[in-house]
């Protein structure tokens, strides 16, 4: 389907240079000399980069429905990640070169979306955040009152962030899967 | 549509105050006579690349078409024909169809200031004042890091060479520009000049502008662009600049352009592809040409974005930022 660039939104699929891109940023630009523009980020799904392309707003561009399956994640390789869909069974591998860094916060069982192009799998749709147990944490130095300060803590997928001093191990924290942002801990 | 309030912006919004009264406190210093102005015109400058707001003033059955300014120009320039001298408005400003971003809003902050006497880079000297005394007086943790002794000049020629790799013999001619772009990979059936080149002035002047350790002056743009501005010479530019700090523009400058004959005709122009676009048909400011046949005394003007101004020397990303009231979508 195509639509006009000024149509464009954060999410949609489209197809640019012969491959498939999903729109980051998508913002209004009126230069105040010839056509209103659309600046875009835009996020290749299968190589995973980042480019800014300024569409003219009227400038037709085709979108691709992309559809996000709900599936469960099985395991990692070097290469791949494994979901099976719940409903038929079949198991689909997403490049873990498509997720940029997504899996270093997924856990083997976990329910996601996997974004799927002409049944092929192009990739995962990252949760806003993931729930996960801390297995190691330094005791806090005593005396650092610092609000602010952080401390590195090691995850159950073996991910390291940095978290508040309080956060110890067994406790659970909030993570933005796209940052590696630590964003809270899960109440007892 | 709906209102939003930003307390949390309070000091942000304090700070962008604090910068508006030291820009009025120098240009007053510098003999620049303040005016307040109507926002609410019955006709217009018809300018093809923006989108107007449009109401009426009602009286019983009476009904007038009024239109909200998208600048102050047909006013400053009435008054310079009176003999005002050098002069300024800064205030609210109206540019339909702009959905809100980091960058735009459809009601923003404008400054415009009419040196008279005075050429394009004459204005050019004058606001680099003005960028040095707002960082002098600015907190210093809000200093811009930048260089602001000189512009880094560089004509529109010089920079669709170096950062688009586009040669003055194609810059100029419509069909060489064309065929030049959708060598690029540019979509151009259906697209005219203007609407082209803007968009790779966009793509690939524009980020590396500002962004040198100076502020960016880029002038001399093609007569397509030429707006109310004076031609050089050469017939094919136009004495207009637009000035660059971090790749966000920040204001647009002319020489103004006296010669009523060649501005009626740009009008008219402009007016058609108006038409053409299926934009609002106002009614063209008539007066505005009458005042030129008068004599519009040698000036030059320039119109700022406060807004983003102020964005810049304090450090934000967004002009949202400095909003304590903000209607959004």
């Amino acid at each position: 389907m195509k639509i006009n660039a000024g149509n464009l939104k954060k999410g949609d699929f489209i197809l640019y240079q012969n491959e498939i891109w999903q729109v980051q940023k998508a913002e209004f630009y009126a230069p105040g000399k010839g056509a209103a523009l659309m600046k875009t980020k835009i996020w290749n799904v299968k190589t995973g980069k980042n480019i800014d392309i300024t569409f003219k707003s009227g400038e037709e561009v085709e979108v691709v429905e992309v559809e996000s399956r709900l599936m469960v994640f099985l395991y990692k390789d070097n290469e791949n990640l494994y979901f099976m869909d719940e409903k038929t069974f079949n198991q689909y591998s997403v490049p873990l070169t498509a997720v940029s860094g997504l899996e270093k916060y997924l856990k083997e069982g976990e329910k996601l979306y996997v974004y799927i192009f002409n049944d092929v799998p192009l990739s995962v749709r990252p949760p806003l955040s993931v729930r996960l147990k801390v297995v190691k944490a330094e005791e806090a130095v005593k005396g650092d009152t610092v609000s602010s300060a952080k401390k590195p803590v090691t995850l159950e997928t073996g991910a390291v962030i940095m978290a508040p001093l309080f956060i110890k191990e067994g406790d659970i924290v909030i993570v933005n899967p796209e940052t590696g942002e630590y964003t809270g801990r899960e109440g007892k | 549509m709906k209102i939003k309030v930003n307390f949390s912006n309070l000091k942000n919004h304090q700070n962008f105050i604090f910068i508006i009264r030291l820009i009025e406190e120098f240009l007053q210093k510098k003999g620049y006579l303040k005016i307040d102005l109507p926002v609410l015109s019955p006709t217009l400058i018809p300018e093809s690349y923006l989108e107007v707001f449009e109401t009426d003033f009602r009286y019983f059955d009476k009904r007038e078409k009024l239109y909200l300014t998208p600048s102050p120009e047909l006013f400053l320039k009435r008054l310079l024909v009176e003999g005002i001298g050098s002069c300024y408005y800064l205030g609210k400003s109206f540019r339909n169809s702009d959905p809100p971003s980091s960058l735009h809003s459809f009601e923003f902050t404008m400054l415009e200031f009419y040196k008279v006497k005075a050429n394009y880079m004459d204005i050019a000297d004058e606001l680099l004042e003005i960028l040095r005394y707002l960082n002098e007086k600015v907190k210093s943790d809000f200093a811009l890091k930048i260089n602001l002794n000189k512009w880094e000049k560089i004509s529109v020629i010089k920079a669709f060479e170096k950062y688009a790799g586009i040669f003055e013999k194609e810059l100029f001619d419509h069909q060489l520009f064309l065929q030049k772009a959708r060598k690029k990979g540019y979509q151009v059936e259906k697209f005219s000049y203007e609407d082209v080149w803007s968009q790779i002035y966009v793509s690939e002047i524009e980020p590396h502008l500002g962004k040198n350790g100076y502020p960016t002056l880029i002038y001399d743009y093609p007569k397509e662009f030429a707006a109310l501005a004076k031609l050089n010479p050469d017939g094919k530019t136009a004495q207009r600049f637009e000035f660059y700090i971090n790749g966000i523009e920040l204001g647009d400058c002319y020489t103004e352009l006296a010669d009523w004959k060649e501005q009626e005709e740009r009008f008219l122009k402009e007016d058609k592809q108006r038409k053409k676009l299926g934009k609002i048909n106002h009614p063209i400011d008539k007066g505005f040409i009458q005042a030129l046949k008068y004599g519009l005394p040698d000036c030059a003007g320039i119109a700022i974005g406060v807004e983003r101004l102020a964005m810049v020397f304090l450090g934000f990303d967004s002009i949202d930022k400095l909003k304590v009231m903000d209607i959004i979508l």
